[in-house]
């Protein structure tokens, strides 16, 4: 056998060992960017190794050594790719010369090899595919004296090979967290396991079986509580990106729509994939549907990736915020509020209740927002009584408190907080339409009992039969000046909103409206202008 | 030795969205990353122009990936210039690609000729770096000089951005810690900058509050000076960019916008369509 025959036997066999592991590596990756690749970019990298090859019909040794080197340079993919690159060249070289092939020959290749991956990173850090080849490096040498043949050795490197990637979550902190291996390690390791079967002349070891199919792998870095992965594309003319977001956010989370209005694409992450393509078919025609299940296994990965992702400062302030509605309290919640206490209008929480919630978080520091004039008080008494540090932002109602969130930031402490999100309130316009209980004559209108009652920034400002006519006042009077951002709470009743939505757009067209299911009792709207 | 832009030349990688970069300088290279839809490979701005990409990042069912140069793509550019006697290859953070690594790793095989350089930063800061080299390349310059440079540049060029949806960022596995804000239902903008990786600043309601903290960064942290460059990039948002230069003409009207580019395929998708981002250099000598 030549030695070109012999090197592409192994290099096949290292490259199959690699390709069966290939998704599994995929999924270790969260170094140095948890972009889920490792897999694939090592395995095109030693596959551009292996059609050169396939191609050469260079002889000789030395020749051949040029040739794996430049492929595998120019194959190199991603970063472990890369540095597979330079562990190809360091041991390809100590290879060059011609002469018997032993175990001696073989350490000095792993040590070669080692050493050039490490020259090529600025910065080497361990825990990564180059603490595991220097381990198999150190295990080349201690090995020297056992007289091992070369088949003996890789399998002996191979066992090191695994420890040391069992190792690695001890050495880099991101895999701990995360729950992984290294998944450059991992791979290095399937490519001396399938040198080591290759050369000893065995089948290769079966690839571990539990592995979940992905169909759109790409979608799945994020986490999610969902169970389905959807996407579809709608057609259409004129469609209205802004209202298919907005009914698809209702439905779950991860959410993409992008394109033009004449062809949208969809991307959400929902339990209600069904619902989810009704929101396309009524907007136009839907094309190129995907439904994946996010098997237990990829959300348990997203999981860990998200984790991975390198935290945020330590959150020194949490923020309780009262809140009425459900769509409210998921609001609230994505924009970072650690503690709902229920309530508002007609059921104002009792001041041990939120002393409980304060007493009840991890965080040191405290925000409270009552989001009601009439919680003010008793949220004042709440800080006064507990021992963290608990500043009140008196928010009179929801969408104000909504807007203090959104300059909330936990790393800052409550006082700073507090500042900004005083800052920003003073800044918004509220108001809302209700029902009247009773017959009422407020600043000189006169509203019967079951009439539409609209208020701007707590005065009476419409009233009458027409839902539309008394919010489109109220929604005049917060625009007095002005404004960028409306923003309008739907009430557990969900009224139509589509024409009155029109009307306002008409008369600002430059206003940007935000529109969401925010299910509060009693106010069938809550608006704001900011 | 006295460099000049006879005997040096300046490698980008695509990210710095500078497409032009060769046709106004014959001594600029740039290097494309790679845009994957599917098993679909492109190169940066060579085989897929922005529109084409943001035109089919509209109709493709899947979504790209991108991935960084192999080392042989640069060493295949740097061989291609063996004419010069100093190469200069600016890149993309460290911190966010790959892209540094397979340079600095072809350089390795041309022994020092090559400096690369980790730019700790993204897109049009890539190439106002580049430009701030070249005004002194014009002039003769030297290595200690451009490396004082960079350093300054590292320090004192400002950058912030904002983006639509922080989902794709996310996807891309490059949100860092803005992760906190990623998921929020309210229709909020981010305020971002890099230092190199994404950080988080603020965020607010409106593109009309986010333009106001650009201008709010900007303006506190400049001075109106002929020696003020401005860079604008943008995905898919041309209006933005050019509400952007007009205030950078209001605000600091000696200043010079140097560059105005959209944001390219490898870029757009990790910041998605929607994207605007904001830098500026002051380069006094």
């Amino acid at each position: 056998m030549t030695d070109r025959v012999r090197v592409q036997e192994l290099a096949h066999g290292a490259l199959a060992s690699l390709e069966a592991n290939r998704q599994r590596i995929d999924d270790l990756n969260v170094y140095p960017v948890p972009d889920g690749d490792t897999g694939t970019n090592l395995t095109m990298t030693a596959r551009s190794v292996v059609d050169e090859l396939d191609r050469t019909t260079t002889e000789d040794r030395a020749g051949l050594v040029k040739e794996v080197t430049r492929a595998a340079l120019m194959g190199a993919r991603g970063n472990s790719g890369v540095i597979l690159s330079q562990i190809i060249r360091g041991a390809a070289e100590t290879l060059r010369t011609n002469g018997e092939v032993d175990a001696h020959t073989v350490a000095a290749a792993f040590r070669s090899a080692s050493d050039a991956a490490y020259r090529a990173v600025r910065q080497p850090v361990e825990g990564t595919m180059l603490s595991v080849i220097r381990e198999m490096a150190e295990e080349g040498e201690n090995a020297e004296s056992d007289g091992l043949t070369k088949e003996e050795l890789l399998i002996r490197l191979v066992r090191r090979g695994e420890e040391a990637v069992a190792r690695t979550p001890e050495q880099l902190e991101v895999l701990r967290e995360a729950g992984v291996v290294d998944a450059g390690g991992a791979g290095l390791l399937e490519i001396v396991r399938g040198l080591a079967a290759t050369a000893a002349g065995e089948p290769l070891p079966q690839a571990p079986t539990q592995r979940e199919e992905i169909t759109i792998e790409a979608f799945h870095q994020d986490l999610s509580p969902y169970r389905y992965c959807t996407t579809f594309v709608i057609e259409g003319d004129e469609l209205d990106s802004e209202k298919i977001e907005h009914e698809l956010e209702q439905l779950g989370d991860s959410l993409l729509v992008v394109g033009d209005p004449e062809a949208l694409k969809v991307h959400v992450h929902t339990d209600e994939p069904g619902r989810a393509l009704a929101v396309g078919t009524r907007a136009g025609v839907i094309d190129r549907v995907e439904i994946a299940n996010m098997h237990e296994q990829t959300v348990q990965r997203e999981r860990r990736l998200l984790e991975a992702v390198p935290a945020a400062q330590p959150s020194s302030t949490g923020v309780v915020a009262v809140v009425a509605g459900n769509g409210n309290r998921r609001l609230f919640e994505s924009l970072g509020t650690t503690k709902i206490v229920e309530g508002g209008q007609t059921m104002n929480p009792s001041t041990a209740e939120l002393v409980d919630a304060i007493e009840a978080m991890s965080a040191a520091e405290v925000v409270l927002l009552p989001n009601n004039s009439n919680v003010v008080l008793s949220a004042e008494q709440a800080a006064g009584l507990s021992d963290k540090l608990v500043t009140v932002v008196p928010t009179d109602s929801l969408p104000a408190g909504l807007a203090a969130m959104v300059a909330f930031d936990s790393a800052r402490s409550a006082a700073d907080n507090a500042a900004a999100m005083n800052e920003v309130v003073e800044g918004i316009r509220t108001g809302e339409v209700t029902m009247a209980s009773r017959d009422v004559e407020l600043n000189g209108l006169s509203v019967r009992k079951g009439a539409w009652l609209g208020l701007a920034n707590g005065t009476a400002v419409a009233g009458g039969s027409d839902f539309d006519d008394v919010a489109a006042a109220v929604a005049e009077r917060l625009l007095e000046e002005p404004r960028d951002v409306m923003t309008l709470l739907t009430g557990a009743d969900e009224p139509e909103l589509e024409d009155l939505l029109r009307r306002i757009q008409e008369a600002h067209p430059l206003l940007e409206l935000d529109v969401q299911a925010g299910g509060q009792p009693h106010y069938p709207l809550l608006l704001s202008a900011e | 030795m006295t460099l000049t832009g006879e005997n040096t030349t300046i490698v980008l990688d695509s990210t710095a969205d500078f497409p032009e970069a060769p046709e106004r300088f014959p001594n600029w290279r740039v290097v494309p990353l790679y845009v994957l839809f599917g098993d679909e490979s492109y190169r940066d701005y060579v085989d897929l122009s922005p529109e084409e990409f943001y035109g089919r990042l509209r109709t493709s069912a899947e979504l790209p990936t991108t991935s960084q140069p192999t080392p042989g793509d640069f060493l295949t550019t740097y061989e291609e210039l063996s004419g010069y006697e100093r190469i200069y290859s600016l890149h993309l953070s460290a911190a966010l690609s790959g892209t540094y690594q397979s340079a600095r790793t072809a350089a390795m095989e041309l022994g020092d000729k090559v400096r690369v350089v980790d730019s700790e930063s993204a897109s049009a800061a890539i190439a106002m770096l580049g430009l701030a080299i070249q005004r002194r390349l014009d002039r003769g310059t030297t290595d200690d000089e451009i490396d004082k440079l960079v350093a300054r540049f590292k320090e004192d060029a400002g950058l912030i951005f904002t983006v639509d949806t922080l989902e794709f960022l996310r996807r891309g596995g490059r949100i860092g810690r803005a992760s906190a804000w990623a998921g929020t239902l309210l229709h909020v903008k981010p305020i971002l900058t890099i230092e190199r990786e994404v950080i988080p600043l603020k965020r607010v309601r409106g593109n009309q509050k986010a333009m106001q903290e650009f201008v709010s960064a900007f303006t506190s942290a400049t001075e109106d000076s002929p020696t003020l460059k401005v860079g604008i990039a943008h995905a898919d948002a041309p209006e933005r960019a050019e509400q952007l230069k007009r205030m950078v003409h209001a605000e600091r009207p000696h200043a010079e916008v140097e560059i105005v580019t959209t944001l390219g395929a490898v870029v757009g998708t990790h910041a998605g369509p929607g994207t605007v981002g904001f830098f500026w250099f002051d380069d006094r000598e």
